[in-house]
């Protein structure tokens, strides 16, 4: 990178689990609420903007672009123009560096970014064959052919595919995102009580951090219905969370011998992150203070069927990008889609041979101690509303750099379809 | 020159309206005579299709009659010459020999409206600002150039009934739907609109307008109509019933003889004091809207965002306000779970306005969106006005605003919504005490279009004008209230209240007390007014006015009693009425009062008596706010307790009243309830003095 982008603020909407508390909100209104509240929290002039970039991978029917509907409906003026982005699960992540790669060419020095996702609100659709007959009544002119259209209908027609699902399954090798980490789990022999005890640590030290992330979050006011009630905190946080209720879990995505569960995998949540980031000279400017700044970042591809090691590929990038070493870091952020994942990234960046055969190395990308891996818990507590997670992963790390004194953080994801990212963030 | 004639290629003539000088069209002798000089010239023409009538004003066609001009000459004979005078020359051009169309785009009221009811043909274009109607009965007349007539012959009676009693506008799809108008365009394609339908020629006399128009059913839609204004109006309007009269009997009859009757009822109804005082509303209407205060004129600053502390009912019905008319809001409270509530009443407003279609659904949204909820400690140093609505304590208050100080920007106006403590105590903390004004709302917000503005001693010019400016460019009428107990309103109105309050506890009936100050005129009756308001409410602002007025009217212990039981009023479900859980339903007197009452003097007093203990204690305190400069002029009186208390309109307001009822009858009254009942009654130096020599609050007229 020619020039580093600042961050200069961030906020964040809680992070609840689909059709629970934020339900009722969709994407672009939880979206609009991060916005605006970042945007009255550094009060500087939103005409100043250069662009606003949201990510969003289940973007909504009635928003089109719904970067652009953020934007508008969170007060920023026309004349700003927005794109959405989607790179699945790093959504968060490319809206960052979409903004950083625009500032390097000249493109603006002030955004508006970030990631939102209504989990809850993904569709259900119609099959193909109901989606012909809808065709054929909707063409029908007299009563016989209307009478006939409507006759064809069998109940199977009914039947909906659930777009989550179908957002969940990659197309090209055919494994759902499950079973990935399943085929992770084989290949480095991880064990169905390490992964509980992963996901065990998670939320431990996600209810360890509720006050740091009261910090970063900002209530939301649910629309429509009679209930007044404020949203001001995650809820997918399990208070008190054992070994004995993690154990009693049924594996969900491979019936023999699986050791993925619902609670080792990550939740499907609702949420929205929106982040302040500026050149130098937007900072000039705006006369804003940063929190941090992006130094680097890479994205890499892989395997689609073992998708879930896309960040130890994408930290070997940066690393030729960058020059810094996992060593360099003092936090380390690993999303957890799955907690199987998560400890093969871990083995894998640990070994010599993964790095001669897949990185293309001498040695070992390097050691992640696990005092210095997701210190706040991650999305096996959290939830990971896939749009938002990416940015929330850099607001999150950033707060803790600030607050443990530290210097670096490298902040990755997989990414669905074989790829991962990776950023690295330092303070100011 | 209003009205310009002109000629287009295709024998087409076009009558354009554009009253020099002015925004609106309206309608004035010199209008009417250069319309009858153009109808002569058209008559004359044998080379003509059609005429349209068209205005170039941006959003009025015609806004009607010229009130200024006409009231003037307010004399039997001068009002029967205007009346003449519009009927001869609308009834000129409906029999012009070539078919002519009114264009209409934007306000089309009144005149306006019965001169497009004169044309063969309407068309009306769909902008917004399109309105359509007959709005007489609002100033206590009707429709007296032919619209009584031609707007039933138009569309039938029951629906012109409709519109004239109640003296409804219409927008453009709704006119249509009525058969106001027979075509809508798209503004810009308005005037090919109108001239294809010139094509027609002359309108067809009108057919039978079914069922309901037969000679037979016009008994039952007059009763219905007739029980239905008296309903809404207790009897005090003679204009719409007047109205009623005119267009039943002139329907179906000859248009000469309908003119006539329109004509002597029009005359009939000019003489009643209703009349006087509606159009008296409509001056001090247009009074408010251009209130301009000297040497502050041009000081302040445009308001372009603001933002609201407190997020209770003021401070979410201030902040949809004014979101609804574009202004970015920040709403702050000291918790989310506050700010939850004033967003969730800030909804309900918008979704109702969206609703009864005030709003498209994404205009209510845009509107919420403007809307931002904090609850942390932010920078307001980009916002122009902060109007402070948090609890009504001083000590809080003035912990507020120097936090408020700290935080805004050194041009950003500090206004208070408190409706009782003093500006200056309020502003006394902080290192500029002149950026304080108090923009007082008044609750419902988004009904009640009164705010008082209030000058503290140290005030700054620029503060005053930029809160003016400001409750202007919201829609609301302000009045200018100097920095004292209750300012004006409240200030009023709560002796009233309390009186009321007394009036029971001396045995009269809760009904009683209210029917007949609903009989009086006001909109709701004193002890149901105080549980709406809330008794602890109520009493919270009497207890303030007895402690800081010189002469109080004395507070006794029934509220407090009733608030220990946790009885509140509406909000509680129990107050001096019982409000029943469903929405809608009658509340009933609260039958367990009976402890609170005692014989005394009230019980054995008749109506006059009692009506006199409610209404002059009022006059009293009017007149003692005029006495000491808590406003400049007894129409701000008027003005205010009108657009701030819904006070019988009819009358005028209470100084009007009192100059109906005399200075030296007041005060005969006024000192027999000093010795008969209370001294609190005493008369006012300023009413002893107007009694003496025979004065009045407005000059005779």
């Amino acid at each position: 990178m020619k020039e580093p982008l600042y961050i200069v603020d961030g906020v964040r909407t809680p992070f609840a689990k689909m059709g629970t508390s934020l339900a009722g909100c969709d994407a672009t209104e939880l979206g609009r609420t991060a916005a605006a509240a970042v945007l009255t929290r550094t009060a500087f002039d939103p005409a100043l903007i250069d662009e606003v970039i949201f990510g969003c991978v289940g973007n909504p029917a009635d928003a089109a672009n719904v970067s652009r509907v953020i934007a508008l409906r969170a007060g920023v003026p026309e004349s700003v123009p927005a794109i959405t982005v989607s790179r699945n699960c790093a959504s968060g992540f490319e809206a960052i560096t979409q903004a950083s790669d625009k500032a390097a060419n000249g493109r603006g020095d002030i955004f508006l970014v970030g990631g939102a996702e209504s989990m809850s609100n993904y569709p259900l659709l119609y099959n193909a064959s109901a989606v012909k007959k809808y065709a054929a009544l909707g063409k029908a002119r007299t009563f016989g052919q209307k009478a006939s259209a409507l006759l064809a209908f069998r109940p199977a027609d009914f039947a909906p595919r659930i777009a989550l699902m179908l957002g969940l399954t990659d197309p090209v090798c055919g494994l759902g995102m499950g079973q990935t980490a399943e085929l992770l789990a084989r290949d480095w022999q991880l064990t169905r009580v390490m992964q509980d005890q992963f996901a065990l640590q998670s939320h431990q030290r996600a209810e360890a951090a509720r006050e740091k992330f009261q910090e970063e979050i900002t209530a939301v006011y649910p629309r429509g219905g009679r209930d007044t009630a404020a949203v001001v905190s995650d809820n997918g946080v399990r208070e008190g969370q054992t070994m004995e209720a993690l154990g009693k879990l049924k594996a969900v995505f491979e019936k023999r011998g699986g050791t993925v569960t619902a609670g080792n995998a990550s939740q499907i949540t609702d949420g929205a992150v929106a982040l302040i980031v500026m050149t130098e000279a937007g900072l000039k400017q705006t006369g804003l203070k940063p929190i941090g700044k992006l130094v680097g970042f890479a994205y890499a591809g892989c395997e689609p069927s073992r998708m879930g090691l896309g960040p130890v590929y994408a930290m070997a990038k940066a690393e030729k990008l960058t020059g810094f070493k996992l060593a360099d870091a003092d936090l380390i952020e690993i999303n957890e889609a799955f907690a199987a994942q998560v400890l093969a990234c871990r083995a894998a960046a640990a070994s010599a041979e993964f790095g001669r055969r897949h990185l293309g190395r001498d040695a070992a990308l390097g050691e992640i101690p696990e005092g210095k891996l997701n210190v706040n818990g991650g999305a096996i507590a959290l939830g990971h509303p896939v749009g938002a997670s990416g940015a929330r992963l850099v607001l999150t790390a950033l707060r803790e750099l600030h607050r443990r004194g530290g210097k670096r953080a490298v902040v990755s994801l997989c990414i669905g379809g074989g790829q991962g990212g990776a950023l690295w963030l330092e303070t100011v | 020159m209003n009205i310009s004639l002109t000629f287009g290629d295709a024998g087409i003539a076009r009558l354009t309206f554009d009253r020099p000088n002015s925004s609106a069209n309206l309608f004035d002798i010199a209008t009417l005579e250069e319309l009858d000089a153009h109808l002569a010239t058209l008559e004359s023409r044998r080379d003509l299709r059609g005429v349209v009538l068209v205005s170039t004003k941006a959003k009025i066609f015609i806004a009607g009659a010229d009130l200024n001009s006409f009231t003037k000459n307010f004399t039997p004979e001068g009002l029967g010459q205007t009346v003449d005078l519009g009927h001869r020359i609308f009834t000129r051009l409906e029999q012009l020999p070539i078919p002519s169309v009114a264009a209409i785009n934007g306000v089309c009221l009144g005149g306006g409206c019965e001169l497009a009811l004169a044309c063969d043909w309407r068309v009306a274009s769909l902008d917004k600002s399109t309105k359509i109607g007959l709005p007489e009965t609002q100033l206590g007349i009707l429709p007296a150039w032919g619209g009584s007539v031609r707007l039933p012959r138009l569309i039938g009676l029951p629906a012109a009934l409709g519109i004239i009693l109640a003296g409804k506008q219409l927008a453009a799809i709704p006119a249509q739907k009525a058969g106001l108008v027979d075509e809508l365009a798209q503004p810009e394609y308005l005037l090919a609109a109108a001239e294809k339908f010139l094509a027609r020629g002359k309108r067809p006399a009108p057919a039978p307008k079914g069922l309901f128009n037969s000679a037979l059913a016009r008994p039952l839609v007059a009763m219905k109509a007739k029980r239905d204004v008296l309903a809404k109006t207790q009897g005090h309007y003679p204009a719409p019933l007047q109205a009623l009269k005119v267009c039943r009997a002139a329907y179906g009859r000859p248009l000469a003889e309908g003119l006539a009757l329109e004509r002597a009822a029009f005359l009939e109804l000019a003489k009643t004091p209703a009349c006087r005082s509606l159009m008296g509303i409509f001056f001090l209407q247009e009074r408010a809207k251009k209130l301009k205060v000297p040497g502050v004129d041009g000081t302040g600053i445009k308001v372009r965002s603001l933002a609201v502390v407190g997020a209770g009912v003021m401070g979410a019905g201030i902040a949809q306000w004014s979101a609804a008319r574009g202004y970015p809001v920040l709403l702050k409270d000291i918790a989310p779970e506050m700010l939850a509530k004033g967003l969730k009443a800030a909804e309900k407003i918008f979704r109702d306005a969206a609703k009864r279609r005030i709003f498209t659904e994404a205009e209510a949204t845009a509107g919420l969106d403007r809307i931002t909820p904090v609850a942390t400690a932010v920078s307001l140093a980009r916002v122009d006005l902060v109007i402070e609505a948090a609890v009504e304590k001083l000590e809080l208050k003035q912990k507020i605003f120097r936090q408020l100080e700290q935080q805004a920007g050194s041009q950003t106006v500090l206004a208070t919504n408190t409706s009782a403590l003093s500006i200056d105590a309020i502003a006394s903390g902080l290192a500029d005490p002149g950026r304080v004004v108090g923009i007082h709302f008044f609750n419902p917000v988004h009904r009640m279009q009164l705010v008082e503005i209030v000058r503290g001693p140290r005030t700054s010019p620029a503060a005053l004008d930029t809160a003016l400016q400001f409750v202007k460019a919201i829609g609301k009428l302000p009045v200018l209230v100097k920095d004292s107990p209750g300012f004006l309103v409240n200030r009023i109105l709560l002796p009233y209240m309390v009186e009321s309050v007394r009036l029971f506890n001396e045995g009269c009936g809760i009904q009683q007390l209210d029917r007949l100050m609903l009989d009086f005129g006001m909109p709701m009756g004193p002890l149901r007014l105080s549980d709406e308001v809330g008794l602890d409410v109520a009493q919270h602002v009497a207890l303030d006015l007895q402690q800081r007025l010189p002469q109080p009217v004395p507070i006794n212990d029934t509220l407090e009693k009733m608030i220990a039981r946790g009885w509140l009023g509406k909000k509680s479900g129990q107050g001096f009425y019982v409000f029943g859980p469903k929405k809608g339903a009658k509340e009933k007197p609260n039958g367990e009062l009976g402890f609170l009452q005692t014989a005394g003097k009230g019980a054995g007093q008749d109506a006059a008596t009692l009506l006199d203990r409610m209404v002059l204690v009022m006059i009293n305190e009017a007149a003692r706010c005029l006495e000491e400069g808590v406003v400049a002029a007894p129409e701000d009186v008027d003005f205010g307790m009108i657009f701030g208390t819904g006070w019988a309109p009819f009358r005028g307001g209470p100084l009007r009243h009192a100059d109906t009822l005399g200075a030296s009858e007041i005060v005969r009254r006024l000192e027999r309830l000093a010795t008969e009942v209370a001294p609190y009654f005493a008369p006012c130096e300023r009413l002893r003095a107007m009694a003496h020599a025979q004065a009045t609050f407005y000059p005779a007229t």
